[in-house]
């Protein structure tokens, strides 16, 4: 796997692979950690492939974890402390893994070999001659590299697994958008691990010897602190979700001088809004921008493209971009057939970079994914519908509930499923709150079984800490109100639209 | 002027008038986070024209209605 031979090969080197608040992790020493969890693998459970858990939110040693379980041919699934203990034990029922690391030691029931943080670093602090055969180990092919966890409509999150072949093909088309003027070189380690738009860092980043510069959860929840670590970061690359720039615009130090040596914002996850690019272009002018569009199905991103001065002045919002060389889209309409140029209908994305379908969930992926009969590719429907226009694509909507809530993939019905199984509440409707193109927040709507006595906030305060215990806290609504009926539709269900209008 | 401030602070938590306390700690009950905080202080500033350097305060400063008032009128 190439970022695991530029691994080894960057461990000759004196560069850094990752900068952590005070801490610093070379290349060298990732290479040799690495070494260390992968031989305990296999040495441990030899013949065995089950997906090591790994659960955490940025800490150094994560980074060992996930190329060592590589290094050992097994999948990772990374899952970000934003996600509650219920969510972690179904992840862990499902993949019925054989370890599981665990960096905040969690009460999960499992027969996994739990790995805590402290035994991770007396592993690591160990000094014995290694002889770890990486080539013949390591993931290939059709070997999944990593899955990850989404939001599910019936309430439970669902398993996306990706191949190290749909990776590798990844890496091909995207190195290109990676390059920079100076070799090496910093980029942002924003993004949780659990959502994939972190690969760009985690693979592209270290196929390139960049230094990876952590900001975590709480760096992130102090702007003053966000913003010091921002500039001693110095990095050449910002990879992050639109919202994650748009927490730093309201600031007038987010600028070119706290980044002189910025070249490149690559955006993925979300709308990039014209909003946000005029800030960025008057604020970066040595920056380009770059906006990507790709679902966690089909490895984390299908398309890029430069924006331009003249898709900022275009009153069409902002592109998702061109397809990468070897992805082809179809945009169809609902009978299956292709629509004419400049009109609207569902993306269908064909390619090798199409992942092999839901983790054991053989009735999902039969309905989304398919083989293009032309070329013998995988194929995805990704429910989004876009248009296409001199080779550009544009993205408007979804044909689902799904929605992007900064930044973070969700289903509706995940929400709405998980609210009604509150104590007292009979039904929930979940409507997001938009501005300026984008979703600010959540309002849920609730219709209680008997009345609560209690106030509004204090009953919005009672259900969000239930709520807690289900769903990762960006899933939780901003605001919980409870109706005394309903409206419905003609079909006898929730009307969203008349809803809406009370926002 | 106060009064402005606790409707927008309402607004965004979703209470009821007379309901927050000036002393609740917004954060610690799951209230706010920091994206309510870019609302509060986009709110802030289309309605009361007071503008805030959020890279300036922490969010110990902001962290109650009572707070919240006592920076904005500071700003004011």
């Amino acid at each position: 796997m190439t970022v695991l031979e530029k691994l080894r090969e960057y461990a000759n080197t004196d560069r850094v692979a990752l900068i952590n608040r005070d801490e610093t992790l070379k290349y060298s020493e990732l290479d040799r950690f690495s070494d260390i969890f992968a031989l305990y693998l296999t040495e441990r459970y030899p013949g065995d492939k089950t997906p090591v858990v790994i659960y955490g939110h940025k800490e150094t040693l994560i980074l060992p974890c996930i190329y060592g379980s590589l290094k050992a041919g097994r999948a990772y699934v990374p899952v970000d402390i934003t996600v509650p203990e219920e969510r972690v034990q179904q992840i862990i029922d499902d993949v019925s893994p054989k370890v599981f690391v665990d960096f905040y030691e969690l009460n999960i029931e499992t027969d996994a070999e739990v790995i805590t943080q402290q035994k991770l670093k007396d592993f690591f602090a160990g000094n014995t001659e290694l002889n770890v055969n990486v080539e013949d180990n390591c993931v290939k092919e059709d070997d999944l590299a990593y899955i990850l966890f989404t939001s599910g409509s019936t309430g439970k999150p669902k398993g996306v697994p990706i191949t190290c072949a749909n990776i590798e093909n990844l890496s091909r088309e995207l190195m290109p958008w990676m390059e920079t003027s100076e070799d090496g070189g910093v980029i942002l380690n924003q993004i949780s691990y659990s959502f994939d738009v972190s690969v760009v860092s985690l693979y592209m980043g270290v196929s390139r010897g960049m230094t990876l510069y952590t900001i975590d959860k709480d760096i992130q929840e102090n702007m003053g602190e966000l913003f010091n670590h921002l500039e001693s970061s110095d990095c050449a690359i910002w990879v992050s979700t639109p919202s994650f720039a748009e927490i730093c615009v309201p600031s007038a130090r987010f600028n070119q001088s706290l980044l002189p040596k910025l070249e490149k914002f690559l955006f993925c996850g979300e709308i990039l809004t014209h909003n946000l690019v005029d800030e960025l272009f008057s604020r970066f002018p040595n920056t380009k921008v770059i906006n990507t569009y790709g679902p966690t199905e089909a490895t984390v991103l299908v398309t890029a493209v430069e924006v331009t001065k003249e898709m900022a002045d275009d009153p069409l919002q902002i592109p998702i971009g061109y397809p990468l060389p070897e992805v082809t889209f179809r945009i169809v309409d609902v009978d299956g057939k292709s629509v004419p140029s400049g009109e609207q209908g569902e993306l269908l994305i064909i390619s090798d970079n199409v992942g092999p379908g839901y983790f054991k969930r053989p009735d999902l992926t039969e309905k989304a994914f398919f083989v293009d009969s032309e070329t013998g590719k995988r194929g995805y429907h990704t429910g989004d519908i876009c248009f296409e226009r001199d080779g550009l694509y544009y993205y408007c909507g979804r044909m689902d509930n799904q929605i992007k809530i900064h930044g973070h993939r969700v289903e509706i019905e995940d929400i709405e499923n998980n609210l009604a199984k509150c104590d007292n509440i009979v039904r929930a409707a979940v409507l997001p709150v938009y501005e300026n193109e984008k979703i600010t927040h959540l309002t849920a709507f609730v219709l209680l079984q008997k009345p609560d006595g209690l106030t509004s906030l204090k009953r919005a305060m009672k259900i969000k800490e239930e709520l807690r215990e289900t769903l990762p806290s960006y899933m939780i609504p901003r605001k919980i109100l409870a109706l005394d009926s309903f409206p419905l539709n003609t079909n006898g269900k929730v009307d969203k639209k008349e809803l809406q209008k009370s926002l | 002027m106060e009064e402005k401030i606790m409707a927008i602070l309402n607004d965004i938590c979703g209470a009821d008038e007379g309901e927050l306390e000036p002393d609740f700690d917004l954060f610690e009950e799951g209230i706010l986070d920091s994206f309510g905080v870019i609302s509060l202080f986009v709110e802030i500033e289309k309605q009361l024209g007071v503008k805030f350097e959020p890279t300036e305060v922490t969010r110990d400063e902001i962290k109650s209605p009572a707070l919240i008032i006592e920076q904005v009128l500071r700003r004011a």
